[in-house]
């Protein structure tokens, strides 16, 4: 997928880029400062946001198979089972049962899957919203720091669970993400974003270990040290 | 409570009452779902789109919102009456006259409710619908079905305006017995004949009336428990 010349006002914030590739079935990671940009970029991606200038090539992508995932997820006023199915009915799909059980047990949900969503946890939400992407197979899903609201053990099992889907069936990822360290375990490329722009972009060993730019750095070196003080 | 023993012994006086309850319940229900058709529409499209003129639009509907249903009903006269634009339709000191003043008094209402609620809870539901690809269609129909317990009260106080309206139906009703005389008009009456006994039953009467509506809403809709855990 490539982006180019992408613009967008925002306030204060001006999101500028001229040329951006996203190599399809692949894990990318976006790191970058509070109020950066990352997830305005996601939005326009997704066409949440009308920008004022974008030529997107989507490539292979179907762009009705973009989703995204965010910290707050919407849930619907209706049972776990019917927030999972959604995306299927308005695709007039019918559920494959044993997946969004399997799902459930794996995410730990089944108990919950007819009661009503909006009764659920932070961390339940969250894995909800997670199945609820998955189950329709999309073909480009971003992660927007949804992962902040888990335990470590259910962290893990979602990592673990992208690792399948990256080894059977490869799909596009774009997981915005604060956590370096998961960064690292999980994505194959990585873009910095600073006040709009792509500054940055490479392999996780070039990005986090071997970058030359002194803004990278410098937001790797604060990550890293709030790291170490927690 | 003697007089309604009293009352109960007697009957009512020879004002109609039966076919006063019966005009009421025309008007209200019908009214009231005129509205909701015209006031969902009107709220949703003006929180969906932008245009020129907007605020001035809100402003008008949120006046009407108040306006006394003495002017509405006074305009409508005028509308209706035989030399008027409308006359020709031959609905003054009808039920589907005072139905058409009814709609232009609680569209307002209705509009006005799910324009506020719609400002707070439709774009979490669209970028949601968006990150599930549907398609506009699909984004209204999830918007409204989302939006059940605003549209509810909306209506459940565009119902209790209609049933307790007394000016307006009075005006272009003209309060004709077993005709347009309704459960507000006969109590009217029965206060300038004297009769206060009957005319507070008739209140108790209608607020039971109310009551049991409300009731009978509320058992279809499930009461929904929310805990948005946020």
């Amino acid at each position: 997928m490539k982006i180019i010349n992408l613009q967008k006002q925002l306030g204060n914030l001006s999101i500028k880029i001229n040329d951006w590739k996203i190599q399809d079935g692949k894990v990318h990671g976006i790191i970058g400062a509070n109020g950066c940009g990352k997830t305005s970029i996601s939005k326009l991606i997704l066409g949440l946001l009308e920008p004022e200038n974008i030529i997107i090539d989507f490539e292979t992508i179907d762009s009705s198979q973009i989703t995204m995932t965010s910290q707050r997820p919407y849930l619907m006023h209706t049972s776990v089972y019917e927030n999972i199915i959604y995306p299927l009915k308005i695709r007039r799909i019918t559920p494959n049962q044993e997946e969004i059980d399997f799902y459930l047990t794996k995410f730990n949900l089944f108990h919950k899957k007819n009661e009503y969503a909006p009764r659920l946890s932070s961390g339940e939400r969250q894995k909800l919203s997670l199945i609820r992407s998955l189950i329709f197979h999309p073909q480009l899903i971003i992660i927007d720091e949804s992962l902040s609201n888990l335990d470590m053990e259910s962290v893990r099992l979602f990592e673990n669970t992208i690792n399948d889907i990256q080894k059977n069936s490869p799909v596009t990822w774009i997981i915005i993400s604060h956590q370096l360290a998961q960064i690292q375990r999980m994505c194959d490329r990585v873009h910095f974003v600073d006040n709009g722009s792509i500054l940055e972009s490479g392999t996780v060993e070039d990005m986090l270990f071997k970058c030359d730019n002194e803004r990278l750095k410098k937001y790797i070196d604060a990550n890293i040290l709030s790291f170490k003080e927690k | 409570m003697k007089f309604i023993s009293e009352l109960v012994a007697k009957g009512f006086s020879d004002v109609g009452v039966m076919s006063a309850v019966k005009t009421t319940l025309i008007m209200a229900i019908s009214s009231t779902i005129i509205s909701a058709v015209f006031g969902i529409i009107i709220g949703l499209l003006l929180e969906r789109f932008n245009f020129k003129g907007k605020k001035i639009v809100v402003r008008i509907n949120r006046t009407l919102m108040g306006v006394p249903p003495v002017v509405i009903g006074l305009v409508v006269y005028m509308l209706l009456m035989r030399r008027g634009p409308l006359g020709s339709l031959h609905i003054l000191f009808t039920v589907k006259g005072m139905i058409f003043a009814q709609v232009l008094i609680i569209t307002p209402i209705v509009s006005g409710m799910i324009y506020s609620s719609a400002l707070k809870s439709a774009m979490p539901i669209r970028f949601f619908a968006k990150t599930m690809g549907a398609n506009s269609r699909q984004t209204s129909f999830l918007i409204i079905k989302e939006m059940r317990s605003e549209i509810y009260f909306a209506l459940v106080a565009g119902f209790g305006r209609a049933i307790s309206e007394v000016g307006a139906v009075m005006l272009v009703g003209g309060n004709i017995k077993g005709s347009t005389r309704t459960m507000t008009t006969a109590i009217s009456l029965l206060k300038s004949q004297g009769i206060f006994s009957e005319g507070i039953a008739l209140g108790v009467m209608l607020l039971l009336i109310a009551f049991i509506l409300q009731w009978i809403t509320d058992f279809l809709r499930k009461e929904e428990i929310v805990d948005e855990n946020y």
